[in-house]
């Protein structure tokens, strides 16, 4: 099955909030570190983090696909498996 | 913060959990109805009266199937904000929580390994990629609609535990 461009780009959308909220969480943790913006940030990393793993397995179509292995490493993992996605089916790359 | 959390929990566990329920819930009707062959009366002449009527079903059967694979996906809010209001209001360990945490965890098994495979087996057939089914197509949408009852089950007693919360002080 090949990934759908709108499917890709909903790929890529959560991969970028993953980062950035991380970065936003580390950030937040080295400096000021606000209770408010830690409790709200970790819940919205954590559903990204879960939404980058389940479009990367429904788009490789496998569990064991390299894309679905990239896509667990915490933080970078949606990136890396969007680039992979992404090389397999160039056409859905706007960017 | 914790209102919030609560707030984005609740609106998420609505409007996402409910379309699943819903759609799931209607799918293996909508099932029956694009095989005429199966439901029509044996002397009722092949599409007589309900011309169209299975191609519509077959639409139907589609778009159900899609709500319930893209909203089952957007319901992964609702137990990641559940933990974030958990944890903010300092109930993780309560017994009615952790009983909600396992029901939950089977209700999301029970959609992602029988009831989303089980509407994905039903479409690929309408496609027509299915050759030799294993099972009559009424006997594995009534199959379905248990899987799915199930499912709305599981939900429904989840909800029931987060009104309840039996054993908490806050309890209504």
């Amino acid at each position: 099955m090949h990934p759908r461009p709108s499917q890709l780009a909903l790929l890529r959308i959560a991969a970028h909030v993953e980062v950035i909220s991380l970065l936003m969480l580390l950030g937040n943790l080295l400096t000021v570190h606000a209770e408010g913006v830690s409790s709200l940030t970790g819940p919205v990393h954590g559903c990204a983090y879960l939404f980058v793993v389940i479009i990367a397995v429904r788009e490789a179509g496998a569990v064991r696909h390299p894309a679905v292995l990239r896509s667990l490493v915490p933080g970078v993992g949606g990136l890396l498996s969007v680039r992979l996605l992404g090389r397999q089916n160039p056409v859905s790359l706007p960017v | 913060m914790t209102k919030f959390l609560l707030s984005v929990h609740v609106l998420a566990a609505i409007l996402a959990i409910g379309p699943v329920a819903v759609a799931a819930s209607m799918f293996p009707a909508a099932v029956r109805r694009s095989h005429p062959a199966a439901g029509a009366p044996d002397n009722a002449p092949a599409g007589a009266a309900v011309d169209g009527a299975p191609a519509e079903a077959a639409a139907a059967v589609r778009t159900l199937h899609r709500i319930c694979r893209v909203y089952a996906v957007v319901g992964v809010v609702v137990p990641v904000f559940g933990l974030a209001t958990a944890s903010s209001l300092g109930v993780l360990g309560d017994a009615w929580l952790i009983a909600s945490i396992v029901l939950t965890t089977l209700a999301a098994a029970v959609l992602v390994v029988f009831v989303l495979p089980g509407q994905e087996a039903a479409v690929a057939e309408l496609d027509g990629e299915v050759t030799a089914p294993a099972a009559p197509a009424s006997a594995r949408a009534a199959r379905l609609a248990m899987h799915t009852g199930v499912f709305n089950l599981l939900w429904a007693t989840v909800t029931v535990l987060m009104i309840v919360r039996p054993g908490s002080t806050t309890g209504a």
